[in-house]
């Protein structure tokens, strides 16, 4: 950021507030901006086209006004949500969209999407379900159909020396992460989940640079700290993209502190580092299929039991817990979201079996629903208290 | 002598219970818009009933939906903990709660006293008391007589629809059609029950299996339930006073677990004053 | 051969007030029952059975291997059209599975669960149960989520039942691409998935494939499904031999069947009374009145007697996308040689998914599933539209609603006569379309009285838009 005097969580507040305010400023400026959904898209690939890529987000506070007549009700709630702002020319900004094959919801609303804004680049990345070796061979042919699609756009070469560079750039935004989230470890944590959120929230709608810069502000002014937080009991939050901090206050105002997480906006996508070991689109297929770890991909059964098939699948939320000692897990999960869904039964088991109690919520993306949701929290901490 | 009170405003009934040791005053009103002033009638009548003034109360812990408009309540606690420390304290062996309110069904499981699980349905009016009045009303029943009527029927005709604008279209074509109003009453409390019984099991229910809220008084809808499980259920005396019943325990518990160590939970500077309407 | 005689008049009247409009549709009853009759016989006689889904690439791969397989979608869909699906729904949500999931899978998954705890099949298990298969074949992709998902969620139930997981996946349209840019990449990708399918189930059910007996089924299938796109030609003459209610049936030849010859003789039949009935004039209604079209969608299981109450208005649908996504002529498709039967089964596979990519690419603002509406409306002179969203399946529904947006935006083919300022004008309109709301087989989303209304007023429409058309 230009701008030294004022810096992390007040820039964070304020890119959260007003969600995208920096990406107009980019674009007024002559960057070029591109949108895209979910921890599946190959943002490497968009900033080395020389893009700055930006998370579209939804808003739980406003109703969806806009959408119906274009999308159908059945479609995630968070993706009608983020169509809607786009609608409400939110996102105007935006010179292109870049969806990966993540959802039925989201594939099957491709062409609504991109006729419907008009804008001028679009491209659907077609990341396989299953983590087979062939499938890897595959994704690479298909991030390079990617990469020379956008290279078309901007008239230039998108090079394997770009994209290298682009790894390395991702790779330490995703380490500043990994440094953001020590600072949960403690007890109390010094920072909350709430602000945790936000600060995630509005490194996603930055350039990769400014995102790390960001981080960086956010880490050195939490180390700082005097004020302790109060209140336990730990909770790790498990779901798809959670990107307002609404829900999370909801918890940490019932008496709680979230120090985890599995979610889209967070682990999820940070968590996973590309090797520089290989050359770089075999390291981004890599990193897609294999590394990030969501229920839409398909990890073949491992067994030989199917426990150790839930370990396979779920033993990085059992790391999380144990590392940042968590009393209590909240499966969040959208209704309609199909990927979750299906995976449910499987995740209480795996919890189960760590002795973990869980409380399973299933919601629509939107505050209507927040004195329902207060009440299941407010029993679930009621119920783990010692 | 100490004395707790448990208030539990519902979205249909509002409801306070006065203990000391035994209960000494209970109250039932029906919930209106103004949860505020009700909370502080219906108080103010238990306090009558009981012949105590609200300060010689020693915890006030608020439960239920409108919990958050009790201002006179040292404690807020969920419905989910409050019914079951209730349900236990009247049936010991209880490992299962299902709660039928209007406006929605809770299954609550139990062990060693303590809530161990639970799930809710406030969102769809299928298994709840909204569903039964509202059906009630399309076939032209009342609804206290629903379930006596629903129990003398030998046939109970398939109801497929659980929602419940489709349901009274259906249940009064079936009519029109000449199907005895017994069997399709039969029918709905069994379309319910299932519904009911199938949120429920994701608890894994096990006895004693212990049914409160309006929909323990529905002696169809109870039958229906038990025919599904394969044994008896248990139905408290008062099923509508459970969670208020809960509630003062719960405060009761709280005080004398920290009497014991020597301090004494959290109060509100609270006054049980008279609330106007729009003063 | 002796000659077939058909009826001289239709519809006919079948089973429980089902009217049909081929002798063919009424046949396949039975033809399901002995299927999944003979998948529990199969099992007892130590048989291999496989859990599959409809409309995948490997049909032809476990017929050549003498593998039963268990239609798992049709199934439920069985359930679901006794009526009887909820109880199984029911035992899904009790596990912790939303009610929002496909119905399929939910029934499903609440049967195998049931069955697996009982060590039997459910009570009254519609026509005998769903038995437990040997192993289990996912196709998920571009085709449908809960096809990813639904087998791995089983093996909770059924840990020691091996699932493979295809790649059946296809490239989505875009403008700037052309398909000869990455089939290759994809039919490489495909191939070799299907390869490693034939050593899974070698490996597993203890058998090698026979790899001429693969090119016989393939031959077998193509021939099959060349018959198949005949009938649907022949369905374009006015009146109309055939409409979607009888096609929901006879999809049972083609996506429960494909590869055996029980298939290739029923279209043959088919195709053979469809030439009857258009050579006699013979439609499926006494007055034909409005053609419509079925772009895409599941049918309400349970409710198939709706396209009776259609007929009963003189409306008819001569034709649907629904389970014709891989009903192309083999010749169309312009198949590279290949001595490699799977890289033949994978080529198929794409070129049949880009069927209407070149199409579409010369219309401005279409897409291949607009372009094939916009070509079956003029070949089939249709006169609507009607879709039905089916609340619980994302995946065959997402997007109808975008489909017909962009259809009335991009092809308005009715010319009706109207006043503008006092003066008469030809103004072109775009087809009336109709959204039915229900699911595959929750009945508890469905309300007749409300279906009923919603056709009655689309016929009105279709009705006045009729009397007002003009010729030009």
């Amino acid at each position: 950021m230009e701008n030294t005097a004022v810096r992390g969580l007040a820039v964070v507040d304020k890119l959260y507030q007003d969600y995208g305010c920096r990406a107009r400023e980019l674009k007024n400026q002559g960057r070029r901006v591109l949108g895209y959904l979910c921890a599946l898209t190959p943002v490497e690939i968009i900033t080395a086209a020389g893009f700055s890529p930006f998370r579209l987000k939804g808003s739980v506070h406003e109703p969806i006004i806009k959408a119906d007549a274009h999308m159908e009700t059945i479609v995630c709630p968070l993706i009608r949500s983020c169509f809607d702002l786009a609608l409400k020319g939110r996102y105007d900004f935006l010179d292109g969209i870049v969806i990966p094959h993540s959802c039925d919801s989201l594939t099957r609303s491709y062409s609504t999407i991109r006729y419907t804004l008009g804008l001028p680049y679009s491209h659907f990345v077609n990341i396989p379900h299953s983590t087979k070796d062939i499938s890897l061979e595959f994704l690479k042919a298909e991030l390079d159909t990617f990469r020379r699609s956008l290279g078309r756009f901007v008239r230039r070469e998108i090079t394997d020396e770009d994209l290298v560079r682009s790894i390395q750039l991702h790779n330490e935004n995703r380490a500043k992460v990994k440094e953001l989230y020590e600072l949960r470890k403690p007890e109390p944590p010094l920072m909350s989940g709430a602000e945790v959120i936000r600060t995630l929230v509005a490194a996603m709608s930055l350039p990769v640079e400014e995102s790390s810069q960001l981080l960086s502000s956010v880490i050195e002014e939490v180390k700082g700290r005097e004020k302790k937080l109060s209140g336990s009991p730990r909770i790790m939050v498990i779901g798809a993209q959670i990107d307002d901090d609404a829900f999370i206050r909801l918890i940490e105002e019932s008496g709680a502190n979230v120090v985890a997480d599995s979610v889209c906006v967070g682990s999820r996508e940070y968590f996973p580092e590309a090797k520089t070991t290989v050359s770089p689109l075999e390291a981004l297929a890599e990193r897609y299929l294999r590394g990030v770890n969501c229920p839409r991909t398909y990890r073949e059964f491992t067994g030989p039991t199917y426990q150790d098939d839930l370990e396979a699948r779920f033993g990085h939320i059992g790391r999380a817990i144990r590392e940042f000692q968590v009393d209590g897990v909240i499966l969040y999960i959208l209704k309609y979201c199909d990927p979750f869904g299906f995976e449910v039964p499987a995740r209480m088991k795996y919890l189960e079996s760590l002795n973990v109690p869980v409380l399973h919520l299933e919601d629509e993306y939107s505050m209507a629903s927040i004195a329902r949701l207060r009440t299941r929290i407010q029993a679930f901490l009621e119920m783990i208290a010692k | 002598m100490d004395y707790f009170a448990g208030v539990d405003i519902g979205s249909t009934m509002t409801k306070v219970v006065i203990m000391g040791q035994e209960v000494i005053a209970s109250v039932v009103r029906v919930t209106k818009p103004e949860q505020r002033r009700l909370a502080y009638l219906t108080m103010s009548e238990a306090l009558r009933e009981a012949n105590l003034s609200f300060d010689e109360l020693t915890y006030v812990v608020a439960t239920g939906y409108g919990r958050i408009n009790v201002p006179f309540a040292d404690k807020q606690l969920t419905e989910i903990s409050c019914h079951a420390r209730g349900v236990t304290s009247l049936v010991p062996g209880t490992r299962t709660i299902i709660d039928i309110g209007g406006q929605d069904c809770k299954g609550i499981k139990v062990a060693g006293g303590r809530v161990v699980g639970f799930v809710m349905n406030d969102k769809c009016a299928a298994g709840t008391g909204r569903f039964l009045e509202l059906t009630a009303r399309a076939l032209g029943v009342k609804l206290e007589e629903m379930g006596e009527l629903a129990l003398t029927s030998g046939n109970p005709v398939e109801i497929s629809s659980t929602c419940t604008v489709f349901a009274q279209q259906e249940v009064v074509s079936k009519l029109a059609e000449g199907v005895a109003l017994s069997d399709i009453l039969a029918g709905l409390h069994q379309a319910i029950a299932s519904r009911i019984l199938s949120l429920v099991n994701r608890l894994g229910i096990e006895p004693e299996v212990v049914v409160t809220g309006g929909g323990a008084k529905n002696i169809g809808l109870v039958k229906a339930l038990e025919r599904k499980l394969g044994f008896p259920i248990v139905l408290p005396p008062d099923p509508l006073l459970t969670g208020a019943l809960g509630a003062a325990l719960l405060g009761r518990d709280l005080v004398e677990k920290a009497q014991k160590e020597g301090s004494f939970p959290t109060r509100q500077e609270r006054r049980l004053e008279e609330v106007k309407f729009f003063a | 051969m002796a000659e077939q005689k058909w009826p001289d008049k239709y519809p006919i009247e079948g089973r429980r007030g089902r009217k049909y409009g081929t002798v063919a549709a009424m046949k396949v009853a039975p033809m399901v029952k002995a299927a999944i009759g003979g998948a529990v016989e199969a099992k007892r006689q130590g048989k291999a059975v496989a859990y599959c889904f409809i409309e995948s690439i490997y049909d032809e791969i476990i017929r050549a291997m003498d593998i039963v397989p268990m239609w798992t979608e049709n199934y439920a869909g069985i359930c679901g059209a006794k009526r009887d699906a909820q109880r199984f729904i029911d035992k899904a949500d009790s596990l912790g599975f939303s009610r929002s999931l496909c119905t399929y899978a939910t029934c499903g998954l609440g049967f195998d669960a049931w069955r697996e705890e009982l060590g039997e099949m459910p009570p009254n298990a519609p026509w005998g149960g769903q038995v437990k298969p040997d192993v289990m074949l996912s196709s998920g992709q571009i085709i449908c989520d809960p096809r990813n998902k639904w087998y791995q969620a089983c093996q909770q139930f059924m840990p020691d039942v091996p699932v493979y997981n295809c790649a059946a996946l296809w490239p989505l349209y875009e403008d700037d691409l052309d398909r000869h840019d990455v089939e290759a990449y994809y039919v490489k990708y495909i191939t070799e998935d299907l390869r490693g399918l034939v050593r899974f189930l070698e490996e597993h059910l203890h058998r090698k494939m026979d790899w001429e007996r693969l090119w016989e089924v393939i031959k077998l299938a193509d021939e099959t499904t060349d018959l198949h796109v005949e009938c649907r030609e022949l369905r374009k003459a006015v009146p109309t031999p055939m409409d979607t209610g009888d096609a929901m049936n006879t999809m049972v030849a083609q996506c429960f069947l494909m590869g055996t010859k029980e298939a290739y003789d029923f279209f043959k039949e088919l195709r053979d009374e469809l030439k009857y009935k258009v050579e006699h004039k013979l439609g499926v209604v006494p007055e034909e009145k409005y053609r419509l079209i079925w772009p895409g969608g599941l049918p309400s299981w349970f409710a198939l007697t709706d396209f009776n109450y259609f007929w009963s208005k003189g409306a008819v649908f001569p034709v649907e996308s629904t389970y014709h996504e891989l009903v192309y002529s083999t010749k169309d498709l312009d198949l590279p040689q290949t001595d490699d039967p799977l890289e033949h089964l994978a080529w198929k596979w794409i070129r049949r998914q880009t069927y209407w990519w070149d199409k579409a690419k010369k219309r401005p603002g279409s897409e291949p599933d607009v372009e094939k509406l916009i070509t079956w409306i003029e070949e089939y002179k249709i006169d609507g539209v009607v879709i039905h969203e089916a609340y619980s399946c994302r995946s065959w529904h997402v997007g109808l609603l975008w489909q017909v947006n962009q259809l009335s935006k991009i092809y308005r083919p009715i010319p009706v006569l109207t006043l503008k300022g006092g003066k008469k004008e030809v103004v072109y309109r775009e087809l009336p379309s109709l959204v039915l709301e229900s699911d595959m087989i929750d009945i508890s989303s469905y309300s007749e009285a409300e279906t009923r209304a919603k056709i009655d007023a689309f016929i009105e429409t279709l009705e006045s838009i009729k009397s007002r058309r003009v010729e030009v």
